[in-house]
C-alpha cells in the first residue's frame, strides 16, 4: 500500500436511484461556492453524502464542463498519517486539473514533507487552475493528527479564489471555523437543516418508497425519528411487504430503544438465515467486494449477494462504478459488528485473519496489518509489518509505523531484534531517545554469534545482517545529541567499518555523522574529508536533498579553511543539482545564501544581493530550516558593508528569532556577530556586557566552537581601549589573540587565522607600534589574495584603509592591495541597484521569465512548468507589461540588466 | 504514557435505550436503561484516551449525548445500580 493510492477513496458516490430533492439546502451549497469552506456537520446518518452528491451532480451540469470540476476524497483512520494524507489529498486535485500536483507530489516523494513546503508548491500551482474546483473531503472526523489539522489550516488560509473546499463529518474539525464565520467565509449545513422536515419525509416515505402511509402514519414515524435520514430509511424497508403496517408504527413509535438497533434488527430478521449470516461476518470489513467476501464467509457467491443487497438497498455503499467495491453504511455496519460481537465472538478472529490472508495474497499489506491488528493476532502482524519497514520508511510514512509498532505488545520485540531496531527509528524521529538504549540492547544480544537463537523471529532477513550497522549507527545519533563528541565518533566508525562498500546509505550516515564529530571538534581537515565521502555516498544512494543540506555544512567548513573558491564551487554546483531537478530541490534557496556570503566576502555586492534576491523568489517553502536564519544574516552583512550598521542590528535581530539548531555546529553565533556590530558602532561596552553574559574570559581554554566569540572578545577589549587607552585591556586581548593564532594555525583553519590577523593587526596599530601592524597584515594578504577576500580588510574602515594605505606606500603595491583601497571608496560611492523600482514579478511569472531566456518554445514551457499554454501566455504578457516591453527579447535583456535572470556563475 | 489520575468510573448518559448486547461494543460497560427513556453507560476507563474513544464510538451511533460524569469511587463501587428497567 505505502505506493499505490486505493482509488476507490476518490470515487465520487453516483446518485441514488430517486431521492428527495431538497432545494433549500442546494441553495445554500452554491452559496457556498463564493466562501473558502462549506462544513457539512452532522452526526452519521443524515444524508451529508446523499446531499452533497446529488448537489455536486447539478452544480457541475450547470456550467460548461471546462469551467467546473469536482473531485472527491473519502477519508478513514489511516489519513492520519500526513504523508498519506497529503498524497491522496494532492492527487484528488490532480484527478481534476491534470499537472497540478506534480511537484507537490514529487516533493513529497524527494524530501523530508514539511507540509508547509509541500502546500506551498500545491497553492502555487492552483493559483494557475482556470476552471472551478470543488474539492469534498469526506469523513473528516477521522483526522485528529494535530499535523494534518494546522495544515488543511493553513491551505485554507491561502486557497485561490476558484478552488472552493467542502468538509463533511460527524464532528466540527479543529479549523479555525470562527474567524471564518466572522470573515463570512464559512457556509454551514448542519443537523437541524438536514433533518427530514415533515413534508420531506411525506415524500420519502410515499413518493421515493412508495409506501401509500397515511398522514398519521408519516406524522408518527417523522416524530419518532426526529427527521433522521437513516432511521427513515430502515423504517421504509421495515415496513415494505408488512401486513400490518399501522401496528408495526404505532409499535415502533412507543418504543424508546435505539431507534437504528431497533429498526436495523427488524430489517436483519426478515433476511434468510444465510443472507443474516453473511452480514455478520463481512462487517468486520471496511471494503467489500466478491472475493474478498467469499474468503471471509469461506462461501461462495459473496458478488451475487452483494449485487442482491445493493438493488434492496440495503446500506450498501458502492465505492466505484463497476459495483466491484462496496461499503456499509456506518451506522448499519455498527450495527452487525455489534450482533456479531455478541453472537459469534469466538468467530471474529478467525474472520480478520481470513480478510488478512487475501489481503497479503493480493500484496496490500496495509489491509493486511489492519486486520492482523483488528484480530489481535500480533505475531502475524509483527510478521507483515517488519519487512514493510523500509519502503514505508522511503515514503516517509513515519507515522503509520509508529502507530502499527506501538499497537503490538511489548514481550514481541523481545524475540524480534529487526523490528525491534524498526522501533528504536521510529522513536528517534519522534525525538524521543529515552529507551533507545535499552531497546538497541535488547536487539544486540541476538546478534552474538555464541548465544542461542532459539525463539528469535526475524522475517527480513536482509536487514539482520546489517543490524549491527544500524545500531552503531543509531548509538552515533544519540551520542551526537547528547553532545557526547567521543561517543559519537567511537559508534559512527564502528557503524562505518562495519558497513557494506557498496552499502552508499549505510556509509553515508555515519560518515556525516563521524564528519559533524570532527567538525565540533575543530579537525576540519578530518570533517571536509569525510563529508565530502559522506556526500558521494549519499548521492549514489540517491538521497539528493540531504546532499545538498550537507554540502552546506561543508561549504562552512571550506570557508572556516579560508577556502572561498572551494566553497563557491561547492554552492555553484549544489545550485545546479537543485535546478536540474524537477520540481526544484529542497535546499535551492540555501544555494543562493551561500553564494551570496561568499561573493559578499570577495567584495561583489550586487551580485551578493541578486543571490539574495532569488533566494526569496524561490520561496522559503524551497529553502531548509536555517535558510531563514542564514538569509538575514546574510543581508545583515551586506548593509554592514554598505555602511548600514543600524539595519543590519536589525536584521541580525530577527536572525536571532528565527535561528534554529541541527546537528552542525553554530560556530558563527548570530549574538557574537551582533556583538561585533555593536564594536562596530563604537558600542564596545554593550559587547563587553555581551561578553560577561556568555561567560567569556581571556583566560578560557580555547576550542574550536567558542573561537568566534573569543576573536569578537579580543575585538571589543581592543576598543575599549582605543577609546580609554587602558593597558589592561589591550595586554589582555593581544595574550588572547597571540593564543587564538596559534589554535587556528594548528588546526588549519586559516579563516578563523585571518580573522585573528586582521584584528591583531588594528590592535597594534592602535598602540602605534606600526611595524608589528604591518607584519600581520602583510601575513593576512599574502593567505587572502589566493582566494580573493575583499570584505575582511574593507568593513574594518579607516584604520585598515591608512594601514593598506602605508603597504602600498612601502613598495609595489601590487594589484591585489589596489583593489582593496579601491573597494573603501566604493564602500561610499556605491549606488544601490534597485530591482524595485519596477511592479515586482511573482515568482510564477519569474519561473516563466527564465525559461524565456532559454530556447524553449512556449508548449514546452507549459509542459516544464505544469501549466497550459494559455496560463505561459497570460503570465508573459504581464511580463512585458511590468518590464514594459513587447517582446521576447528585449524581455530578458531588461530582465538581466535588473539582475533577475540570476544563475549560478 | 497514562497515569493513575485519569483513569475512573465515568457515567456517560445518552437518549434511548440501547440493548444489553451493544455492552461489548462500549468495551464491555455496562447498561442500564433508565425509566425516562436514557442509558447510563457505567464503567472504568483507563484514561482519558479511552475515555474519548468511547465518546467517539457513542457518536457513531448518532445516540444523543446527555452527559459524562466522574462517578465518585467511594460511593460508585459500592453503590450496585438497582434499577432495570425493563420496557
Amino acid at each position: 500500500m505505502a505506493g499505490p493510492l486505493l482509488q476507490t477513496k476518490f470515487h465520487v458516490p453516483r446518485r441514488r436511484r430517486a431521492l428527495v430533492s431538497r432545494p433549500r439546502l442546494s441553495d445554500r451549497l452554491t452559496r457556498g461556492t463564493e466562501s473558502a469552506l462549506t462544513l457539512v456537520s452532522a452526526p452519521a446518518g443524515f444524508g451529508k453524502t446523499t446531499l452533497l452528491t446529488e448537489w455536486l451532480a447539478d452544480w457541475l451540469a450547470a456550467a460548461p464542463a471546462a469551467e467546473r470540476s469536482a473531485a472527491w476524497l473519502s477519508l478513514d483512520e489511516r489519513d492520519n498519517d500526513p504523508a498519506l494524507f497529503w498524497r491522496y489529498l494532492v492527487a484528488a486535485l490532480d484527478s481534476v486539473a491534470p499537472g497540478v500536483g506534480a511537484s507537490a507530489l514529487a516533493l513529497l516523494q524527494s524530501t523530508q514533507p514539511a507540509a508547509e513546503a509541500v502546500l506551498a508548491t500545491l497553492l502555487n500551482d492552483l493559483g494557475a487552475v482556470p476552471n472551478d474546483v470543488v474539492l469534498v473531503l469526506d469523513d473528516f472526523h477521522v483526522i485528529e493528527a494535530g499535523e494534518v489539522q494546522d495544515g488543511m489550516a493553513f491551505l485554507l488560509e491561502h486557497l485561490p479564489p476558484q478552488i472552493r473546499l467542502v468538509i463533511a463529518g460527524r464532528a466540527d474539525p479543529a479549523l479555525p471555523l470562527a474567524r471564518l464565520r466572522g470573515r463570512g467565509e464559512l457556509v454551514e449545513v448542519r443537523a437541524a437543516d438536514l433533518r427530514f422536515s415533515p413534508d420531506e419525509a411525506a415524500a420519502y416515505l410515499n413518493g421515493v418508497m412508495n409506501l401509500a402511509l397515511t398522514p398519521q402514519d408519516v406524522e408518527a414515524l417523522e416524530g419518532r425519528t426526529e427527521g433522521w435520514i437513516a432511521a427513515l430509511q430502515l423504517a421504509a424497508l421495515s415496513i415494505q411487504g408488512r401486513d400490518d403496517v399501522a401496528g408495526f408504527i404505532a409499535g415502533f413509535a412507543g418504543d424508546d430503544r435505539y431507534i437504528v438497533d431497533y429498526l436495523a434488527q427488524e430489517v436483519l430478521q426478515r433476511q434468510p438465515g444465510s443472507v443474516r449470516d453473511f452480514l455478520l461476518q463481512t462487517s468486520i470489513l471496511g471494503r467489500l467486494n466478491g472475493p474478498l467476501c467469499d474468503a471471509v464467509t469461506g462461501q461462495g457467491g459473496g458478488r451475487a449477494t452483494l449485487e442482491a443487497l445493493d438493488r434492496g438497498n440495503l446500506f450498501l455503499v458502492p465505492l466505484d462504478d463497476q459495483r466491484q467495491w462496496y461499503r456499509y453504511h456506518h451506522l448499519f455496519a455498527d450495527v452487525l459488528q455489534a450482533h456479531l460481537m455478541e453472537e459469534q465472538p469466538d468467530r471474529i478472529r478467525e474472520l480478520h485473519r481470513r480478510a488478512s490472508d487475501w489481503y497479503e495474497q493480493r500484496g496490500e499489506r496495509s489491509e493486511a496489518v489492519h486486520h492482523a491488528l483488528a484480530g489481535e493476532d500480533f505475531e502475524r502482524a509483527a510478521d507483515l509489518v517488519e519487512p514493510t519497514i523500509p519502503e514505508l520508511r522511503r515514503n516517509r510514512q513515519e507515522a503509520t509505523l509508529r502507530s502499527w509498532l506501538e499497537a503490538l505488545p511489548d514481550e514481541l520485540f523481545r524475540v524480534r531484534p529487526v523490528l525491534t531496531v524498526g522501533l528504536v527509528s521510529s522513536l528517534m524521529v519522534r525525538g524521543d531517545f529515552d529507551g533507545v538504549e535499552a531497546r538497541l540492547r535488547q536487539a544486540e544480544k541476538w546478534l552474538d554469534p555464541t548465544a542461542d537463537r532459539t525463539g528469535m523471529a526475524v522475517v527480513d532477513e536482509d536487514a539482520f545482517r546489517t543490524l549491527p550497522t544500524a545500531i552503531a549507527m543509531y548509538r552515533a545519533g544519540t551520542a551526537l545529541v547528547r553532545g557526547d563528541v567521543a561517543g559519537t565518533m567511537t559508534h559512527a566508525r564502528r557503524a562505518l567499518d562495519l558497513a557494506d562498500e557498496d552499502d552508499h546509505l549505510a556509509r553515508g550516515a555515519p560518515a556525516a555523522l563521524l564528519g559533524l564529530a570532527y567538525w565540533t571538534s575543530g579537525d576540519l581537515d578530518e570533517s571536509s574529508r569525510l563529508y565530502v565521502d559522506a556526500m558521494v555516498s549519499l548521492t549514489r544512494a540517491g538521497y539528493h536533498s540531504d546532499v545538498l543540506g550537507g554540502s552546506i555544512a561543508l561549504a562552512d567548513m571550506r570557508l572556516a579553511q579560508g577556502r572561498l573558491r572551494e566553497a563557491m564551487g561547492i554552492f555553484e554546483r549544489g545550485l545546479q543539482r537543485a535546478e536540474r531537478s524537477q520540481p526544484v530541490l529542497r535546499g535551492a534557496a540555501d544555494m543562493h545564501v551561500g553564494l551570496s556570503h561568499v561573493l559578499r566576502e570577495r567584495g561583489d555586492l550586487d551580485a551578493a544581493r541578486m543571490h539574495l534576491q532569488a533566494s526569496s523568489e524561490l520561496g522559503e517553502h524551497v529553502g531548509l530550516p536555517q535558510n531563514r536564519y542564514r538569509w538575514r544574516v546574510a543581508m545583515a552583512r551586506i548593509r554592514e558593508a554598505g555602511g548600514d550598521l543600524v539595519g543590519a542590528l536589525d536584521l541580525l535581530d530577527e536572525a536571532e528569532r528565527v535561528y534554529v539548531g541541527d546537528f552542525s555546529p553554530d560556530v558563527r553565533p548570530v549574538p557574537a556577530l551582533r556583538a561585533r556590530v555593536l564594536v562596530a558602532q563604537g558600542r564596545w561596552a554593550e559587547a563587553l556586557d555581551w561578553a560577561q553574559e556568555r561567560g567569556l574570559s581571556v583566560d578560557d581554554q580555547l576550542s574550536y566552537l567558542r573561537e568566534f566569540e573569543h576573536v569578537t572578545l579580543a575585538r571589543a577589549l581592543s576598543a575599549r581601549y582605543t577609546a580609554e587607552r587602558d593597558e589592561w585591556s589591550i595586554r589582555e586581548a593581544a595574550a588572547l589573540l597571540e593564543r587564538l593564532r596559534s589554535a587556528a594555525e594548528d588546526g588549519g583553519r586559516t579563516g578563523s587565522l585571518l580573522d585573528v590577523l586582521v584584528v591583531q593587526s588594528l590592535a597594534s596599530q592602535a598602540q602605534g607600534d606600526l611595524p608589528a601592524a604591518l607584519i600581520s597584515l602583510r601575513r593576512a594578504l599574502t593567505l587572502a589574495e589566493p582566494e580573493g577576500y575583499v570584505r575582511i580588510f574593507v568593513d574594518e574602515g579607516a584604520p585598515m584603509a591608512s594601514l593598506l594605505r602605508v603597504v602600498a606606500k612601502e613598495g609595489d603595491p601590487g594589484s591585489y592591495v589596489r583593489r582593496l583601497l579601491a573597494a573603501f571608496d566604493g564602500t561610499k560611492v556605491r549606488k544601490p541597484v534597485s530591482p524595485e523600482v519596477i511592479d515586482p514579478l511573482s515568482p510564477r511569472e519569474i519561473d516563466v521569465l527564465r525559461l524565456l531566456g532559454t530556447d524553449l518554445d512556449g508548449p514546452d514551457i507549459a509542459r516544464r512548468l505544469f501549466v497550459s499554454l494559455n496560463t505561459v501566455r497570460t503570465h508573459t504578457k504581464n511580463i512585458y507589461a511590468k518590464l514594459g516591453v513587447n517582446n521576447r527579447r528585449s524581455a530578458v535583456r531588461r530582465a538581466e540588466d535588473l539582475g533577475l535572470m540570476v544563475r549560478p556563475r | 504514557m497514562t497515569t493513575d489520575d485519569d483513569a475512573g468510573r465515568y457515567e456517560i448518559r445518552v437518549e434511548g435505550h440501547l440493548a444489553s448486547r451493544w455492552a461489548v461494543w462500549f468495551d464491555g460497560m455496562s447498561l442500564t436503561s433508565e425509566s425516562d427513556g436514557t442509558t447510563s453507560i457505567r464503567g472504568q476507563v483507563i484514561d482519558q484516551a479511552a475515555l474519548h474513544g468511547l465518546l467517539q464510538r457513542l457518536r457513531d451511533t448518532g445516540l444523543p449525548l446527555i452527559s459524562v460524569t466522574q462517578l465518585d469511587p467511594s460511593i460508585t463501587e459500592s453503590t450496585p445500580t438497582p434499577r432495570r428497567n425493563a420496557t
